[in-house]
């Protein structure tokens, strides 16, 4: 009983919120002020003003294609990096594995002011390059921590058997090692992508037009359909619609997440 | 197939340890070699310098008349099976004992089909092809793991300690699988095992190794025969063989329980009083009551009391605990700390006719075949009475049984 009382009091902090926010992305013109949760009309209109705006679909590009660029890169990068890490003797290898949990406790906001001068100078102001950098040096790190945690599960005798078996370094690793990491492959992708995705202090600080704006920062410039209502409502829509791919992903790789989150944890 | 020659091989760690040190072996084309020895003796160590894992810190390694101590282990041409059989996880069994043979360049689809199913149908797995390793039994996983080893051609196997992961009765069946293998396929084979059961049944020959050092190689029947050292007579036989310190008195050697005359092959190297050690394999004795009497005037007649019996259907064991001194104890100790057993006690175990009806706590009279013993320094663990004749007899024999089977037309490879 009380454990009950509890996951449903768990559950209500944590979905009220964001049911409030569906609830309100429904809700058309002054039905805001309500003072009920749900809408008195179920509308379309919100959305329909999102999609409208110019501002929000060209947000909505840099977003996508950010994230995934920065993802792409960040794994690739990550996994060449992990299993280094995991596999051979160097000098300076717990330095590496050091820095990379360093600079992923770094506060984001220390570098965004010092960046945002930079970038000017160099011209990588309010461009994707100019985003993408800082999200690959803050998400590089995290995939190096997660996939090297999977490497080191995978036996040594894998790659032995590979290489007694003909392979080559690079055949080894590429036909036995990176399928069997694939687990932690899919992890350290979708962390990621989320951790870019939701980006804000980067998206709002780096930029200042439409050319590389991404969704979150993008919802703060948002204006209602007239100039004299509060665009709540559409930037409640607006976080809906950028909430569903995230949700998507999840629910896709739900499972993978779960293996893949506990093997890099449980054993060491 | 191709001999395999190790010359004065020397794996030496950084910190100086040498886990291999100056070891020598020729492993004939075709031979079935065990390496043999306790843990930490190096015998794996060497099986990963034949096949390349290790590097080698000094000596040559010759694989059918190429050196490749610099060869990567994909150019030697070498196939392995695993303790844990490595199988790879992600692919079907037939994509794993194919892997080998898609890592080959111009080997067709239907070429590769035709081997692997050929190989799976050799291993009795041609039903299970389609599974992945993570189903398999651990039978099936290391005939996997076998299959892949002998898809392709190549020129030595090579084992680590395979069946140490199977439950005993299926390892007593696959051992036997194994050496039907090997003598079908024909090919040099090299087996590590820490198991003497197995190093007897399946090598042609064995190599005894202890702490990096290459103690003896030879037949398994020469091993148990005629070992040069203590080290050797004490690993090889189960139960072990029994250790008796024997003194010196004249032409006399007196031991617990017996007074046996000393060995023609030991006079001369021993001086009058010293201590030595006999050693006694627990088959040399008998139940005095159910002994053959043509045997009799062989071997010595002793009265003692057996302090436990173990029955086991075929046959039978006996326990007579004795007093040794304490030179001898420590010895026997140390010994026994070097094989990873421990001596609890001294005690003679004999082996008796399972009809035998001797009890517990009671006096019993046996038979021992003293001819067959075996006398040992105490300090040096060197064998004094080794019959090196008999030994060189029994080489001879175990040589031709190999060439016999090598150029017959039965073992041809496939």
């Amino acid at each position: 009983m009380f454990w009950l009382a509890g996951a449903v009091l768990i559950i209500a902090y944590a979905v009220i919120p964001v049911i409030w926010i569906v609830s309100l992305s429904f809700k058309e013109g002054d039905d805001i002020t309500n003072k009920s949760f749900l809408p008195t009309v179920w509308s379309w209109e919100n959305y329909r003003t999102v999609f409208a705006s110019d501002l929000f679909t060209t947000a909505l590009r840099n977003s996508v294609g950010m994230s995934l660029i920065a993802t792409t890169i960040s794994v690739i990068l990550a996994t060449l990096a992990a299993y280094a890490i995991s596999r051979l003797n160097f000098p300076g290898k717990r330095l590496v594995l050091g820095v990379a949990l360093a600079i992923t406790v770094f506060p984001v906001i220390a570098i965004a002011t010092p960046l945002f001068n930079l970038w000017r100078t160099i011209g990588l102001y309010d461009t994707w390059l100019g985003l993408i950098i800082p999200y690959l040096s803050y998400s590089l790190p995290l995939s190096v921590y997660v996939l090297s945690a999977f490497f080191r599960e995978i036996p040594w005798e894998m790659e032995q058997a590979a290489q007694v078996d003909g392979a080559t370094n690079w055949q080894a690793f590429r036909r036995v090692i990176v399928p069997l990491a694939a687990p932690g492959v899919f992890t350290a992708a979708i962390l990621t992508f989320f951790a870019v995705w939701n980006d804000f202090v980067f998206g709002i600080t780096l930029t200042s037009s439409e050319a590389a704006r991404p969704v979150p920062a993008a919802l703060a410039f948002f204006q209602g359909a007239s100039q004299f209502s509060q665009p709540t409502a559409p930037i409640a829509a607006a976080a809906v619609v950028v909430t569903i791919p995230v949700v998507v992903l999840v629910l896709l790789f739900q499972r993978k997440i779960v293996a893949g989150l506990t093997n890099g944890a449980v054993k060491g | 197939m191709a001999a395999i020659e190790m010359r004065n091989i020397v794996k030496e760690y950084g910190d100086g340890f040498k886990a291999v040190n100056d070891v020598s072996l020729h492993v004939a084309d075709g031979e079935f070699m065990i390496l043999v020895g306790p843990s930490g003796c190096g015998k794996s160590t060497l099986l990963r310098m034949i096949v390349g894992l290790e590097d080698i810190t000094s000596g040559d390694m010759v694989i059918g008349g190429d050196r490749v101590n610099d060869k990567a282990p994909r150019d030697r041409n070498l196939s392995m099976v695993f303790q844990n059989y490595a199988l790879y996880p992600h692919l079907t069994v037939f994509e794993n004992i194919a892997f080998p043979l898609r890592l080959m360049k111009g080997v067709g689809e239907d070429e590769i089909r035709r081997r692997v199913t050929e190989a799976a149908s050799m291993l009795e797995l041609t039903e299970h092809l389609d599974r992945k390793p993570a189903n398999l039994s651990g039978g099936q996983r290391q005939r996997v793991a076998m299959g892949r080893a002998i898809v392709r051609n190549v020129n030595a196997f090579l084992f680590d300690e395979p069946l140490s992961n199977l439950d005993a009765k299926l390892r007593g069946q696959m051992r036997t699988e194994i050496s039907r293998m090997q003598r079908r396929l024909g090919t040099t084979t090299v087996y590590v095992t820490h198991d003497q059961t197995e190093a007897m049944t399946l090598g042609d020959r064995v190599a005894v190794l202890r702490r990096g050092l290459l103690q003896q190689v030879a037949s398994p029947r020469e091993l148990y025969e005629q070992p040069v050292n203590m080290f050797v007579a004490g690993f090889i036989g189960s139960p072990p063989m029994n250790f008796l310190p024997a003194v010196v008195a004249g032409d006399r050697l007196r031991l617990p329980f017996l007074d046996v005359g000393l060995p023609d092959r030991a006079t001369g190297k021993v001086t009058d009083g010293q201590l030595l050690i006999a050693g006694m394999r627990p088959d040399h004795f008998e139940d005095a009551g159910l002994l053959d009497p043509a045997k009799r005037d062989r071997g010595a007649l002793f009265r003692a009391k057996v302090d436990v019996t173990e029955w086991l259907g075929d046959s039978q064991y006996a326990y007579i605990p004795f007093e040794a001194g304490e030179e001898v104890t420590r010895q026997l100790a140390d010994l026994a700390a070097e094989l990873d057993s421990e001596a609890l006690r001294t005690q003679l175990i004999v082996k008796i006719d399972a009809m035998s009806r001797l009890r517990e706590n009671h006096e019993a009279e046996f038979w021992a075949d003293t001819a067959r013993m075996h006398l040992f320094d105490p300090r040096t663990g060197a064998n004094l009475t080794r019959d090196e004749a008999a030994a060189a007899d029994l080489a001879h024999l175990e040589e031709e049984e190999l060439r016999d089977r090598v150029d017959s037309p039965d073992a041809a490879p496939r």
